[in-house]
């Protein structure tokens, strides 16, 4: 290959080949319109670290804005999330999820009247309230609703302060919208009392506390059985509690505040029996005392 | 600290301004001698070829020199030294060998030279002013356009394809020359219509554009010595001259 030298520097030489290419080479002394046969070609410089710099700067930027993105999905999403669950059961079942906001993010039929119930109906970006409200009525045009009928409410959620807040706005709310179409028996209850009430052997302070949580529908019938655990006290008491016992086994038998009494009653009454018998013959002694002193007297 | 020293801002400055960079490269030839000196392990005269590598690879320092970098001298010995065990490994496949090329004994005459017909060398060398006016004349116009030699050398295309590429643009003009006389005329290159003949991607001639006037330059009138060193560009075609 002959190379035509086009250009002198000092440093440098341009030289033209025979292909048409102009190429820095190193300048052996060359001088311009020489042609030479052997150069000595510059090495292009390269440019690394600024390359490096720019991507440790992309690294650095897309680490924040992978966090950032992080940060403000967890936060979008936080409020989505499924926080409590109502169980609606009348006889079609439906589990309506919540969010914090109390807006319905799911709604799910459990048996298969419940899931007929549902279908096609819309419940994104509704209120709690209005979707119970809508899937009553749609339960009533349905005629799974009757009169006297009966509507179960179970609340599922992590915080019992939620359970405590709705079981009682819940109710209220669903007496109040039915008032004027319907009379019918509502019935709340938790998942964890639920439990509880299997679980545990009731003593009689403890079934006074559990009544007012979840024996709405028994208070609502018979408002005037919660005093009778602490009325159990002297013959009069004794009396009128049995007259009590006697008509509310006719209406709900099973119940723990009215086995407690019975168990009361009957201990109550072996003993009092017991103590009759005593006291006829302590009496008979007394009497005999008390007519010899008054004799003596 | 580099930031305030005056080397440093006299390279930066080089980097864009290939007149300062001359300048440079000469004020430095002591330092650039002694450099070479340390590599070869003896006194380096200017008549060395190591001197010359060393005299580019002051060059290449220049235009690769950042702040990252060290400092600028620290980085221009590291590229002398490297350039220069590049070259003298290079050099050692041919120990043991008479190249062709080499000098035999008397001054600017080659092996080669002496082997051939010797009315060709005496030829060249006659010629050798004839080029030279020609070079000149191809300089002045280009700078005319405002580039120069250094500038389409670094606008060359350097991979085979994209030479081959521009090659046939080159031929279509210098086959038409009213493309050559437009050039001339209105000072603007006719890419659209170089693109459209040859069939060569527009944005492969816009990106050696200087490259493509340079050599479209060369084929309009008055450059007979250039063109017939050109020999191979225009013969490519299927091996058949123009």
């Amino acid at each position: 290959m002959r190379y035509m030298v086009m250009e002198c520097h000092p440093g440098f030489a341009v030289v033209l080949d025979e292909d048409g290419r102009f190429l820095k080479v190193a300048n052996r002394h060359y001088k311009v319109g020489q042609t030479v046969t052997e150069v000595i070609e510059m090495q292009n410089p390269v440019s690394a670290p600024q390359k490096r710099k720019i991507k440790r700067w992309a690294y650095t930027l897309a680490a924040a804005a992978a966090c950032m993105v992080l940060a403000v999905t967890s936060v979008l999403r936080m409020g989505q999330g499924t926080y409590a669950s109502v169980y609606m059961t009348i006889n079609p079942e439906v589990r309506i999820d919540v969010n914090r906001n109390d807006t319905v993010v799911g709604l799910e039929g459990i048996n298969s009247d419940g899931e007929e119930l549902i279908e096609g109906y819309r419940y994104k970006k509704k209120d709690l309230n209005q979707v119970m409200d809508e899937l009553v009525d749609r339960a009533i045009d349905m005629g799974y609703l009757y009169e006297g009928g009966q509507i179960s409410l179970m609340l599922d959620a992590e915080s019992d302060e939620w359970i405590v807040t709705y079981s009682d706005a819940l109710t209220s709310h669903l007496y109040e919208y039915l008032k004027e179409k319907l009379s019918v028996t509502i019935e709340v209850t938790d998942k964890n009392t639920q439990s509880n009430q299997v679980i545990i052997p009731v003593a009689p302070e403890e079934s006074t506390y559990g009544e007012s949580d979840y024996g709405e529908e028994e208070s609502a019938v018979q408002p005037s059985l919660n005093p009778a655990p602490d009325t159990m006290s002297g013959d009069s008491g004794y009396d009128d509690m049995q007259t009590d016992y006697e008509e509310q086994g006719d209406i709900s038998s099973g119940s723990q505040p009215d086995d407690s009494e019975a168990d009361g009653q009957s201990d109550y009454e072996n003993q009092s029996e017991y103590d009759l018998d005593d006291s006829d013959d302590d009496s008979d002694d007394d009497d005999s005392g008390d007519d010899d002193s008054d004799d003596d007297d | 600290m580099q930031n305030g020293h005056p080397i440093t801002k006299a390279v930066y400055e080089a980097k864009k301004d290939l007149q300062k960079a001359d300048d440079l490269i000469r004020d430095y030839i002591p330092f650039i001698r002694s450099e070479a000196s340390k590599c070869i392990s003896k006194l380096c005269t200017e008549q060395d070829d190591e001197f010359s590598i060393a005299m580019i690879a002051f060059h290449e320092a220049i235009l690769g020199y950042e702040r990252g970098r060290g400092t600028f001298l620290g980085y221009a010995s590291m590229v002398i030294h490297s350039r220069i065990i590049d070259y003298r490994r290079k050099e050692s496949r041919h120990q043991g060998h008479v190249s062709l090329y080499a000098e035999s004994g008397e001054g600017d005459r080659t092996v080669m030279d002496e082997m051939a017909d010797e009315r060709d060398h005496y030829e060249e060398s006659a010629n050798l002013e004839a080029t030279r006016q020609e070079i000149e004349e191809l300089a002045a116009v280009m700078a005319g356009f405002g580039i120069s030699f250094s500038d389409v050398s670094d606008n060359s295309p350097k991979q085979e394809r994209t030479l081959e590429a521009c090659s046939s643009a080159i031929r279509y003009a210098s086959e038409n020359s009213h493309l050559l006389n437009e050039l001339l005329r209105t000072k603007k290159l006719p890419l659209a219509q170089l693109a459209a003949g040859s069939g060569v991607e527009r944005k492969t001639l816009e990106r050696h554009r200087k490259y493509i006037l340079a050599m479209l330059l060369i084929q309009t009138n008055g450059y007979e010595i250039i063109r017939g060193h050109l020999r191979h560009i225009l013969k490519r075609k299927g091996g058949m001259p123009v």
